[in-house]
């Protein structure tokens, strides 16, 4: 009798090797082609960003442990130049629509903001290898978390009070005054009309019943200092908002495949 | 300690993750999720963190896990053992990690025969240059395709049970 199985049975077999679609998120991203200097952050659905330096003294005023802050835009191929360590590498990306891992996100390429330091005295903000020198040897391009060949850089560059490149509230004010920069081109970016795009990516979350269950674990730093990652900021690959692992005990958590893909990670090392 | 410049993954290098993208295009798998977990600097905390990921994967049933780590050196600690605990609880484990020459692991264990080492260097070493070091596609394609071998050979040892 056991291959005789009832009509509904083999039915509901069928039905249950569906795949199932459990949410959706969009990302647009708008290219731009030019990064200038001008009076003010700006970007344009168009393609031009324009970079201005009137930020800085405002959060070196404010922030205890930085001492200096400048911004370089590099041109794509424009390498052959001092870095000082880099501390990470930054796409411009907000939400529009829904919260992380699902609605419409909006991101920037062709640009991509890069974050280095170092203190007062020279030393570099890291302590296992550092990658300051000349980025055209420090910068290894065209990988998933590097510009490419036709991207441009801009520079972040944050001096650090003696000894604050070493110790966690250093790090953490330097990520936390780059995020403020790229957030005003987030609430620009925020506005642009979804159509106008120039690549549109679709991803779901599905479920693939019947099918082998895989688990994808990421193990990320945590260790203290500059050795840290913080996830569910407030937008994409944001800061504020962020929850550190370190604070949450580096214990094990989960998330979909649209959250991570929507940028809830920020890595701090 | 645990990152070098060259292993390291960026906040951009997350928005992009070619691991992610390469299981989830697989219509054989089920990616059930991502799990992120800590490097604690503690010893004791390092075997915690990794084995209350292991009880996650096993109360999820995943029937594989493949794990990945951007650094070297003293988060081997952690890796080995969240890979021997997967392990003894009898699901398949497959993995990147950067070994090269410099780097290969601090600690051994009888469950670390399907890590995929991401080192891109001629000389294998910390090279100290963002991004080199970092896993690719390719990477990600070989640990995804051993972790299927494995599963599947853990279905006949069952079957000639």
């Amino acid at each position: 009798m056991r291959f005789h199985l009832p009509f509904n049975k083999m039915e509901v077999t069928r039905l249950a090797e569906k795949e199932i679609d459990l949410r959706r998120l969009v990302i647009k991203a708008f290219h731009m082609t030019d990064v200038e200097f001008g009076e003010h952050n700006d970007i344009t659905v168009d393609g031009h960003m324009t970079v201005s330096k009137e930020m800085l003294d405002d959060f070196v005023a404010r922030e205890e442990h930085i001492e200096k802050i400048d911004i370089q835009i590099i041109k794509p191929g424009d390498h052959d130049r001092w870095t000082n360590t880099i501390m990470d590498i930054i796409p411009i990306s907000t939400k529009v629509l829904g919260k992380l891992g699902e609605g419409i996100t909006h991101t920037v390429t062709g640009v991509y903001v890069m974050l280095t330091g170092v203190d007062v005295n020279g030393k570099q903000c890291h302590e296992f290898g550092s990658s300051e020198g000349n980025l055209k040897d420090q910068l290894y391009l065209n990988r998933a978390g590097t510009p490419g060949d036709d991207d441009y850089i801009i520079s972040f560059d944050v001096t650090l009070a003696a000894g604050m490149g070493q110790e966690r509230p250093g790090p953490t004010a330097a990520h936390r005054v780059c995020d403020e920069f790229i957030q005003t081109y987030r609430e620009k970016l925020k506005k642009f009309k979804g159509e106008k795009c120039t690549e549109r990516h679709e991803y779901h979350d599905v479920v693939r019943p019947g099918k082998k269950r895989v688990l994808i674990v990421r193990q990320v730093a945590g260790q203290g200092a500059m050795y840290d990652t913080h996830l569910f900021a407030n937008e994409p690959s944001g800061v504020e908002g962020g929850r550190s692992i370190i604070d949450m005990g580096n214990m094990p958590i989960l998330i979909t495949p649209n959250e991570y893909r929507d940028g809830i990670i920020r890595s701090m090392q | 300690m645990g990152i070098g410049p060259s292993t390291k993954e960026t906040t951009l290098h997350h928005f992009r993750d070619p691991l992610l993208e390469v299981v989830a295009a697989d219509t054989d798998l089920d990616l059930m999720g991502i799990i992120i977990v800590g490097t604690p600097d503690d010893n004791k905390d390092k075997l915690l963190v990794g084995t209350r990921t292991a009880v996650w994967a096993e109360a999820m049933r995943a029937d594989g896990v493949i794990l990945s780590s951007d650094g070297w050196g003293n988060s081997d600690v952690d890796y080995t053992n969240t890979c021997e605990q997967l392990g003894i609880r009898g699901i398949p484990v497959t993995g990147l990690n950067f070994s090269g020459t410099v780097a290969q692991f601090v600690v051994v264990n009888d469950y670390l025969d399907g890590i995929i080492d991401i080192n891109k260097s001629e000389d294998g070493t910390e090279t100290n240059v963002v991004g080199e070091n970092n896993m690719v596609e390719l990477d990600c394609l070989k640990a995804k395709a051993l972790l299927k071998l494995k599963m599947r050979q853990k279905d006949q040892k069952n079957q000639n049970r």
